[in-house]
């Protein structure tokens, strides 16, 4: 099944999917696909204006354009996904308005699909890590 | 994207010559958490599963957007962005999520102790009048 994650860019959760099975809808492999384009130069051009239409789907127009662009990549993920998996608090998701807004909004948007969802917190230690862990090998078994 | 647990003894250098050894065609770059790896999907994923049987819980992996040695992305042509904050946390707590994989694989069932419950007002109020005499 596909499984997105919140965070998109997750390396602890895209390992986690891909080994129990599932095939991880990663924000790296669609940029991937923007970065190796031959028309796209440099990085603040990753995003074409056929992005920022396809973002409007997402948001409306009065969105923050941040939220916009990233929801042009990231919000057809979310149409993609069949189960998803939310990881709360962690340390590392701080950043400007665009980021923040756009991962409360991706949250929203999964949530509101009624897909199966898992949602976990980033573990502070090995206890927590257990938990978090064989939650996420339970759910991705049980999707089987 | 190959990233090496800091609670493994493997080494960069290790994985790098593995796969190797491997004799795959695809290319490989060794980094300071592990090795990039770069060809066909099928060859990629099949050096994968070979490198993870060195050490299962400790090596883990994921897909990268810039190719190997991209001149907006590779140090050595002065194309850092920031980012890395991320996978340098994410790495550093490796050591934990292969606590989870080992207990996992042992079958184990984890749930956090219950949150302690509120302190209620009465036992409250009697804290405050014992410090306030």
């Amino acid at each position: 099944m596909k499984v997105f994650m919140i965070p998109p860019n997750s390396l602890i959760l895209y390992d986690l999917v891909e080994r129990f099975g599932h095939q991880p809808l990663s924000l790296m492999g669609e940029l991937r696909e923007h970065v190796v384009k031959p028309e796209v130069e440099s990085p603040p051009l990753n995003i074409s204006q056929e992005d920022i239409m396809k973002g409007l789907k997402y948001a409306g127009i009065e969105v923050p354009s941040g939220v916009r662009g990233r929801l042009a990549i990231w919000g057809p993920m979310v149409d993609e996904a069949e189960a998803a998996i939310i990881m709360h608090d962690m340390p590392y998701t701080f950043g400007c308005v665009g980021c923040h807004r756009t991962n409360l909004m991706l949250t929203y948007m999964v949530r509101r699909k009624g897909i199966p969802t898992l949602e976990v917190h980033y573990p502070h230690d090995d206890e927590e890590a257990k938990v978090m862990v064989t939650k996420i090998k339970a759910f991705l078994e049980g999707l089987k | 994207m190959i990233v090496i647990a800091p609670s493994s003894e493997l080494t960069p250098d290790q994985i790098a010559r593995f796969i190797h050894t491997l004799g795959l065609n695809i290319n490989v770059k060794e980094t300071c958490y592990g090795a990039n790896i770069e060809g066909p999907k099928s060859v990629v994923r099949k050096a994968l599963a070979e490198v993870r049987k060195l050490d299962p819980n400790r090596i883990f992996s994921k897909v990268r957007a810039f190719p190997i040695g991209d001149e907006r992305r590779c140090r050595a042509h002065h194309g850092s962005r920031p980012g890395f904050n991320q996978v340098e946390k994410e790495w550093r707590d490796l050591a934990m999520i292969d606590v989870g994989l080992c207990a996992a694989d042992r079958g184990e069932t984890c749930e956090l102790p219950p949150r302690p419950k509120p302190l209620p007002v009465k036992r409250l109020k009697e804290i405050a009048e014992e410090v306030t005499k």
